[in-house]
């Protein structure tokens, strides 16, 4: 019995788990591996050079402050992210007419490519020059342009930089919300009713947000994996055909650079990306450990 | 007293909610009106809300471009996302249903070393992949471009999850009726799972449309470009020509959307059934 | 790690074997039987009209070998380093070097012997960077260079002349900003990116020095760096613009008055605003300054993973060695270049008149290249402590000795490559 039980789980997971290996693990530890080696320009490397690529990385200025800004920027976007998905899932909720309509405005975002996004706000919303949409706007209140992405004191990029996030994917964990918020049970709110509670804070902070705690849970813990692993719409937005800034300079984006293009420095970029896959893994696996603690705690 | 309070806030929550929608609407109507308008409007210090001169010929201008091979693009991304997604939700929701079903030792381990890596960027593992592939010979081939992208952990995630709150009933009357494992998956539980099928698969379809990166290194003959690449080629032009690039973007998403409201229902349906959380 | 690579690879190869000869493959590679042999050949993509139908006639008019011409959008210098690690890559391909790290990695072939009797013909100042240890690795096909494009209406009515010295560009630039127009445009970024080396150059100093040091260990390098900041903190640099530098648009929209780019965006300038325009170098800084611009070229390089290396010299050989008419057309027929045969951009009437004219003096008379031995990464560490200059005000001083540090040990590295 335990043997077919063994073959078939194999059947169903095999195909899959084999797949895994070969296009997953199969360049990590590849990867892992390189980061040993003098690797510039190839990825056959000979010459090991143990953990000088780790140290260098490590003393890498420009490398640690990228990580340091994106402990910064973590610990912004995750909460507004957060507070805006659930903020439209409520009202969503509670809405009576055109509730499809709000929902599909709010959803039809997380459709679009982070191409077309960083294309929308780069040039035509935050363009720096007198016809963009901000900039005309900020014009009818007689305010000079503002060149958005370039000015780094004070550092306007982050406005174009977290609306665009925002914009993209708020819609998307609002939906995990209202679907959170469809399994409350109608028994909780009516009986608060009895128990003279009145709708809104009350009712809120002892039954909705309780209730909607696994979702909580799900939802920060993929916006924390989604800030760390941010590329997309910083590289659309910020790069041009000589770089990128070193400033708002996602980890990813710096050893992109390191790594490939004529950089090419694979043990190096291997190295950097070594540590930041270990950051990700402790930070999330610590606040999973965390969020469920308190849960099991509110429930015991 | 109380009732007034209520009302005012209920018409609060109507405005805040009309305005909040206006915003998320703004980057929706600035593709149409430039992708619509000529070049000398969209430049214009002057704005208009609507363009002079509404320019349906930049729509033909773009698909008549000799060097972009815009119609082959979105044929080549529908065929991927289709077979992507076809291919994904087969193996992904197998993987599921094995992990959350068939008791076996070693099964955690299994789950955890599948989890583990959505916590590893597909940034890092990026040089070595395009090796991997390119020594499979597979570059600019349809292959290259799909049978990588076809392990999605986080698909065999949300499969595994719904499957661990499917009724055990139904299994357990198949079983009585002599069916064995595979023959109970496709008669009983697929078509029982429909709502985390479509909730997969249409965020399996998005992600295949939308990516970038890979169908740029992969993709190296034109005929292998996808939508994402051809606009890419837009905006890393020497010269930018800003209605073509603005009509192509809309011209890119405009299939999604449709997908999209189609799906929309049954996204929400699976999400709230699937307990991603 | 040798394990997996070697038996990943060998298992891998195998498996690619097999596929190909049984699903046959659509690279443009192999060796492609009964036909012939069979080259790709890779180009980024030009933004001019016309280019890539060009390159494709000279390809189809090669008898020796079928050639695949691939245009390549996006970032071409990753696409090119990811393919030269694997066997999918070009035969022949342009390229904005080689690379010094390709040259020592032996992932480009040694084109020495295709000059034969012609290499004094190539412009020194762009076959310099090509050449390392007296050997050739790419053939350059074509000079672009960059210069500073200005609307002399607006500098008339603004009562401001011709900028000849950077403190004088610096106050023009003051003096042409209004509420409608800026006075100076280098890049959305603020000039860090697109300037690179030029500023140094123009004070008289270098990025790399003939011995191999770090050419701006030196105090006026920081005066001139220190300048760029004043531009920015005038609020004289256009900034945001939807185009780059690279396009012309924001000097054809309006939008500045003054704006760095490249000889490519003459035709376009001239077709638009007709007389009302001129040009200059990077104008010289400090008692030991000289006027400055950049030149480079891209070459043609042959790939050693190719399986064709002698056909694909061959062709390079007969394309841009050989087919001068070609080059002459590749150079002048499609946007603005300066043909890297001295021969060719002597006798180029399009040349001879007009800015047009003045560009090509520049470029004999105050051209540099970006030495070889600027690596990759020396780049990326200068340009960031640019930027943080330019737009944050840092220090000069302290943000060069940083660098100096860096490429320091970068071309102590390479110079320990052999």
């Amino acid at each position: 019995m335990r043997r077919g039980r063994t073959f078939w789980f194999w059947v169903f997971v095999g195909p899959f788990a084999a797949g895994l290996a070969l296009f997953t693990y199969v360049p990590l530890l590849w990867s892992v591996g390189l980061s040993f080696f003098d690797a510039h320009n190839t990825v056959t490397p000979t010459r090991f050079v143990g953990l000088d690529n780790y140290t260098a990385m490590l003393r890498d200025g420009a490398f640690t402050g990228s990580l340091r800004t994106f402990l910064v920027f973590t610990a912004f976007i995750v909460p507004v992210t957060f507070a805006l998905s659930l903020a439209l899932a409520l009202m969503v909720n509670r809405v009576r007419r055109a509730r499809a309509f709000f929902r599909s405005v709010f959803f039809l975002p997380a459709a679009c490519s982070y191409v077309v996004a960083a294309l929308i706000w780069k040039m035509s919303l935050f363009n720096g020059v007198r016809f963009g949409l901000a900039n005309t706007v900020l014009g009818w209140f007689g305010a000079d342009p503002v060149a958005w992405l370039s000015t780094t004191d004070p550092p306007w990029y982050w406005l174009v930089i977290v609306t665009v996030r925002l914009w993209l994917q708020a819609g998307f964990y609002m939906i995990l919300f209202l679907a959170g918020l469809q399994r409350i049970d109608p028994v909780l709110y009516e009986a608060a009713a009895v128990d003279g509670a009145r709708p809104g804070w009350t009712v809120l902070r002892n039954i909705t947000l309780p209730q909607l705690r696994g979702t909580s849970v799900a939802v920060a813990l993929l916006l924390v994996i989604n800030a760390f692993q941010a590329f997309d719409e910083f590289y659309n937005l910020l790069s041009n055909a000589q770089g990128y800034p070193p400033y708002a300079r996602p980890p990813l984006v710096y050893l992109y650079y390191t790594a490939l293009g004529q950089g090419q420095n694979l043990g190096l970029g291997s190295a950097g990306a070594v540590l930041l896959a270990l950051i990700i893994a402790i930070v999330t696996v610590g606040q999973a450990r965390w969020l469920r603690l308190g849960r099991s705690e509110a429930d015991g | 007293m109380d009732d007034a309070l209520v009302r005012a806030g209920r018409a609060l929550r109507v405005v805040v909610l009309v305005v909040l929608a206006l915003l998320f609407l703004i980057p929706f109507y600035l593709l149409v009106r430039n992708g619509l308008s000529s070049e000398q409007d969209i430049t214009s210090p002057d704005w208009t809300f609507f363009p002079a001169e509404v320019r349906w010929g930049n729509v033909p201008e773009l698909f008549d471009d000799p060097s972009v091979p815009f119609a082959r693009s979105l044929l080549n991304s529908a065929l991927i996302a289709v077979a992507t997604t076809l291919g994904t939700l087969l193996l992904a929701s197998l993987a599921g249903y094995g992990l959350a079903r068939i008791p076996y030792r070693h099964a955690d381990k299994v789950f955890y070393g599948i989890l583990g890596t959505l916590l590893v960027p597909a940034a890092v593992t990026f040089v070595p992949s395009f090796v991997l592939v390119s020594s499979l010979g597979w570059i600019s081939t349809l292959r290259g471009l799909i049978v990588p992208t076809l392990f999605s952990a986080f698909a065999c995630f949300v499969f595994r999850q719904y499957f661990l709150g499917f009724p055990r009933e139904l299994e357990d009357a198949a079983q009585v009726d002599g069916l064995g494992p595979w023959r109970t998956y496709w008669l009983v539980v697929v078509p029982n799972a429909r709502p985390v099928f479509a909730a997969v698969g249409t965020i399996v379809f998005l992600g295949a449309w939308n990516s970038f990166l890979w169908p740029l290194v992969i993709g190296q003959d034109r005929n292998a470009w996808t939508v994402q690449v051809a606009l890419s080629s837009f905006t890393t032009a020497q010269v930018v020509r800003l209605h073509e690039l603005f009509v192509a973007a809309a011209a890119s998403i405009l299939p999604l959307l449709v997908v999209f409201l189609c799906f929309q229902r049954w996204i929400v349906a699976g999400v709230e059934r699937s307990g991603i959380d | 790690m040798t394990i997996s690579r070697r038996t990943l690879l060998g298992a891998g190869a195998g498996l690619g074997a097999g596929m190909l000869s049984a699903c046959g493959s659509n690279t443009g590679r192999g060796s492609g039987g009964s036909g012939g042999v069979r080259l790709a050949q890779w180009y980024h993509q030009y933004g001019e009209p016309g280019t890539e139908q060009a390159v494709e006639r000279y390809a189809a008019a090669y008898g020796k070998a079928h050639v695949t011409v691939q245009w390549r959008p996006g970032n071409y210098d990753q696409q090119t380093a990811a393919a030269l690690l694997t066997d999918s890559g070009p035969d022949v391909f342009e390229v904005n070097g080689p690379s010094l790290d390709q040259i020592q990695g032996g992932q480009v072939e040694d084109l020495t012997a295709l000059l034969d009797g012609v290499r004094d013909d190539f412009n020194p100042a762009v076959l310099a960077p090509k050449t390392y240890r007296g050997k050739v690795y790419g053939i350059p096909q074509t000079i672009d260079m960059q210069m500073l494009y200005y609307r002399r209406s607006m500098l008339r009515d603004a009562g401001v002349r011709a900028p000849r010295t950077l403190d004088e560009l610096v106050a023009a630039a003051r003096t042409l900003t209004s509420s409608k127009v800026k006075g100076l445009f280098l890049g959305n970024d603020g000039g860090a990116g697109v300037l690179g080396g030029t500023p140094l150059y123009a004070a008289g100093l270098s990025l790399v020095t003939d011995d191999g040091k770090a050419g701006f260990d030196d105090p006026a390098a920081a005066r001139t760096l220190g300048k760029l900041h004043r531009l920015y903190a005038d609020k004289s640099l256009l900034l945001g613009a939807p185009a780059d530098w690279s396009d012309p648009s924001a000097l054809l929209q309006g939008l500045t008055a003054m704006q760095w780019s490249g000889l490519w965006a003459l035709p376009q300038v001239q077709k638009e605003l007709g007389d009302d325009f001129g040009v200059l170098p990077f104008p010289a800084d400090g008692p030991a300054g000289r006027p400055a611009v950049p030149v480079g070229a891209y070459g043609a390089a042959v790939s050693a993973r190719s399986r064709h290396k002698e056909a694909a010299k061959e062709y390079v050989k007969w394309l841009w060695v050989e087919r001068t008419d070609d080059q002459e057309d590749f150079a002048l027929g499609y946007g603005f270049h300066i043909p890297a045969r001295i021969s060719l951009a002597r006798r180029a009437g399009k040349l001879k008149s007009g800015a047009a004219a003045d560009a090509v003096r520049f470029a004999t008379e105050h051209g540099h290249a970006q030495p070889l031995l600027w690596t990759p990464a020396a780049q990326a560490a200068y340009q960031d402590a640019l930027s943080r200059i330019i737009k944050d005000g840092a220090s000069p001083e302290g943000e060069l000795r940083g660098v100096v540090r860096k490429v320091s040990a970068e071309l102590e590295r390479v110079r320990h490559t052999s």
